[in-house]
């Protein structure tokens, strides 16, 4: 057993009202540079739609993630030994600028500065890379600023294996339905990202999982850019590094949230550390698509269990660290309840960022302008929402339904529970069956009640020291160290060597 | 190397040397002296000798083709007044042959006095142009090629071309009587072969370049031959025969071909059989180029679009943009 820890995290879907606050938390402290315009390190996207980039997870276009080959085999998609050199002044598979959004500001000087004239002067859209007029094509959150609209949200990758009824549900007015999902690197136990990389610039942290771009290392191949399946390194074209989610660790290293956990309106996300074993990483990456999710739960380590404490200190893991993953909310979402889902696991990256799938409304259809619902319960059943489980299925569950329909069937009857305890208007022996049939116990549905709705930010955030300071003195001295560090005296990445 | 083996055996080579040929007699001698060294001159002990000869032997070689590229160009310049009549000259002329282009040249000592062939033979251009009687006359004879002015035809060789000639000239059978030109009937395995000469689909004997690489024929395949040279159609016309024709190939005068085939000389058997396919085509109109060059271009735009479409199949599956498709895929659709 070799046992390390991960910073990991849950997002809520069920709580994320689609504010975009995180986005523009990150954007602030991190991307507001040249040549970053474009990138959002956290994004938010309105599902079903198609997402930043525009259709990312379809990977039969992008080559993203890992594939099993015939020997049952990892290989990246993207790249390997054999094709590195055929396309080696050619990255195939690499997103365009268009495929992102060509960023852009307003000419705002023009409310000023316009000749007097018989037009009250507007601020037309100008490109922040060109400088010229722009006509606005796209856009980060393209989705939901068009929300519905057939050319993009029909072309949802995760719509494979909806019936054509299922679909043309989904898009009909009526019955519209769309949930939000942030995304941000999901920092991963087998990164795609760091094994395509040829200059070997990418590397996660040991200490605690955070997969970083080296700024001086990199040398500008974009094989990240291609291999990351969710699309979240970016090429900065002025610079000419690669950049990507960091997890904010010098938040972290200072006992903060990062930016955009922090700023979070809706408060759906969780940090936390897990301990893993990394001896089995590869193993549970080659696992069969519906055994993916099951295997990478494997892979998580109860920190309760001496054996495995045992093992993480053998392993140089701090107590304290042990102690965060003790109490991390993760542990709880993911491991204790399993109500918590890797996206898209079958791009076999082992994401570490978990997502609470969402309930929806319950179906309708209308008859002479009433609208009649499938059910009149108060909850309606599971099968009877608006998204489609196999919508669902696809985007969390790896395409198949069964961790999903538990998932959401827990969180059904904790709502059933907690209106029978708080209201008393229902009967109480159905809800008792309820939960039997969603395997969860009262306590257990108070527990997730309580971190789900009256969670503080201790509850939310067990941020784990980072003992930086043992992972330098691995390397050098501390007091040489702290001589090096401080403001003014790092240039900041540029091109070339 | 021939000339370098003769003169390593010269007896002469003790003898005080002036001339730029005499000045390469003398690197010789020295190279000999320093082979004789290495190869037994030294008076070592057997074993060491013999282990240090191969030693020495390579170096030496290295040393001798060194100095053999270094020496080569002045043996090239001491060329023998007969070998250069036979490159230079026999193209035009021959000696109690008959004429070709120029006229027979036996007895012309006697026919003309050497101050003024000297002259003519220099500079013959300036002498025709300075109006001189019998030079014009000499002209139209030869239908109006006048003889060019020949690199390193310098007085000095003049003289001893003459005295080369005057010898000959006494000779009842002169080597330079020109071509024994076989008066056999063409027959059609002549002229084929002459055909797949010309278009280098047998090479010729002695490695010169298929007349192709430069020259063009009325039954040139698709993209024609080469545009350096003349169309050649109707050249059995224009040399008048198969006399000069002959002649001409066994020696080309021209700029271009004289130093192609100077060390390439084209063989009897060879001429033979390109003269019968020059003789066959004459009736013939010459190559269109102005076709040629369409026929060309529709090629080269046929490959162009061939290749691109090509590479299209290929890379079918390559990476296109996302975003853009999925918006013109849904426009479409709307139209329809």
């Amino acid at each position: 057993m070799n046992v390390r820890s991960q910073v990991s995290m849950v997002f809520h879907l069920d709580k994320c009202i689609g504010c975009h606050t995180c986005s523009i938390a990150c954007k602030n402290v991190w991307t507001d540079r040249k040549g970053t315009e474009y990138m959002w390190w956290n994004n938010v996207e309105t599902k079903p739609g198609t997402g930043y980039p525009t259709k990312w997870e379809d990977q039969e276009k992008y080559k993203g993630g890992w594939r099993t080959n015939g020997n049952g085999q990892l290989e990246i998609r993207s790249t390997g030994r054999a094709r590195v050199v055929p396309n080696i002044f050619h990255n195939p598979h690499m997103p365009s600028l268009d495929d992102y959004y060509e960023p852009w500001t307003y000419d705002y000087q023009n409310l000023f500065n316009a000749p007097e004239g018989s037009d009250q002067p507007t601020a037309m859209p100008i490109s922040r890379i060109t400088g010229e007029e722009l006509d606005i094509q796209s856009g980060p959150n393209w989705d939901d600023d068009l929300g519905g609209s057939p050319i993009y949200a029909a072309n949802d990758p995760n719509l494979a294996g909806l019936t054509e009824q299922q679909r043309q549900q989904l898009g009909s007015v009526e019955r519209l339905v769309f949930f939000y999902l942030p995304r941000i690197c999901n920092h991963c136990l087998n990164p795609c990202c760091v094994a395509s990389c040829p200059s070997g610039a990418l590397y996660k942290r040991g200490e605690d999982g955070i997969v970083l771009i080296d700024q001086q290392r990199c040398r500008a191949w974009r094989s990240c850019v291609a291999a990351c399946p969710y699309k979240k390194t970016y090429f900065n074209w002025f610079t000419g590094k690669s950049e990507k989610c960091i997890l904010c660790f010098p938040r972290l290293e200072t006992g903060q949230a990062p930016a955009c956990f922090h700023s979070c309106v809706g408060r759906i996300r969780y940090l936390g550390v897990l301990l893993y074993d990394a001896d089995r990483l590869e193993e549970v990456a080659r696992l069969p698509d519906d055994r993916l999710v099951e295997g990478q739960r494997s892979l998580i380590l109860d920190p309760f269990d001496p054996a495995v404490i045992a093992a993480a200190e053998k392993n140089g893991v701090p107590e304290s660290v042990i102690d965060a993953a003790q109490r991390s909310p993760v542990y709880q979402f993911v491991m204790k309840w399993k109500i918590a889902l890797p996206p898209h696991i079958e791009y076999r990256t082992l994401p570490m960022l978990f997502y609470v799938p969402p309930m929806s409304p319950v179906l309708a259809n209308r008859e002479n302008d009433t609208i009649h619902h499938a059910t009149d319960n108060l909850f309606h059943e599971i099968d009877n929402a608006r998204v489609p489980m196999k919508f669902l299925a696809n985007l969390l569950g790896g395409g198949h339904e069964g961790v999903v329909r538990y998932a959401l069937a827990k969180q059904m009857a904790v709502r059933w529970h907690r209106r029978a305890e708080t209201v008393g208007d229902v009967d109480r022996e159905a809800v008792e069956r309820l939960l039997r049939a969603a395997d969860c116990t009262a306590d257990e549905a108070d527990a997730i009640f309580k971190l789900t709705a009256l969670c503080t930010f201790e509850d939310r955030f067990v941020i784990p020291p980072m003992c930086r300071e043992q992972a330098i003195e691995m390397m050098k001295d501390p007091h040489e160290h702290r001589q090096e560090a401080g403001f003014g005296f790092v240039g900041g990445p540029r091109r070339g060597l | 190397m021939k000339p370098l083996s003769r003169r390593l055996s010269s007896p002469k080579r003790h003898l005080p040397l002036k001339t730029p040929l005499q000045r390469a007699h003398r690197r010789d001698h020295t190279l000999s002296a320093l082979w004789d060294l290495g190869c037994g001159g030294s008076p070592a002990s057997a074993p060491a000798r013999r282990q240090r000869s191969f030693s020495v032997r390579l170096g030496l070689a290295g040393v001798a083709i060194w100095a053999a590229t270094w020496i080569w160009p002045a043996g090239v310049l001491a060329q023998d007044t007969p070998d250069y009549f036979r490159q230079n000259c026999m193209n035009c002329h021959t000696i109690g042959g008959g004429r070709l282009t120029g006229p027979d040249l036996k007895d012309v000592t006697q026919r003309k006095d050497r101050a003024w062939l000297v002259n003519f033979m220099v500079n013959p251009k300036a002498v025709i142009d300075s109006g001189d009687a019998y030079a014009r006359k000499i002209l139209e004879e030869s239908r109006n090629v006048p003889m060019p002015t020949l690199p390193g035809l310098n007085k000095d060789r003049a003289e001893r071309l003459l005295d080369l000639i005057e010898a000959e000239s006494k000779l009842p059978e002169s080597q330079f009587k020109g071509l024994q030109i076989s008066q056999e009937p063409f027959t059609d395995a002549d002229r084929q072969r002459g055909r797949a000469i010309f278009l280098g689909h047998v090479r010729l004997e002695a490695g010169g370049a298929a007349c192709i690489s430069c020259h063009t024929m009325h039954d040139t395949p698709a993209l024609g031959g080469g545009r350096l040279g003349p169309d050649l159609t109707n050249v059995f016309e224009r040399l008048k025969g198969r006399k000069s024709i002959s002649a001409w190939l066994m020696a080309p005068g021209t700029e271009t071909m004289l130093p192609i085939f100077k060390n390439h000389p084209i063989r009897a058997a060879e001429i033979h059989a390109l003269t019968a396919y020059f003789e066959a085509s004459a009736s013939e109109s010459p190559a269109e180029p102005a076709a040629d060059r369409v026929t060309f271009l529709l090629t080269g735009l046929a490959g162009a679009v061939a290749l691109v479409f090509g590479l299209d199949a290929i890379w079918k599956h390559r990476f296109h943009s996302v975003r853009r498709t999925l918006v013109d895929q849904a426009s479409m659709r709307g139209r329809r």
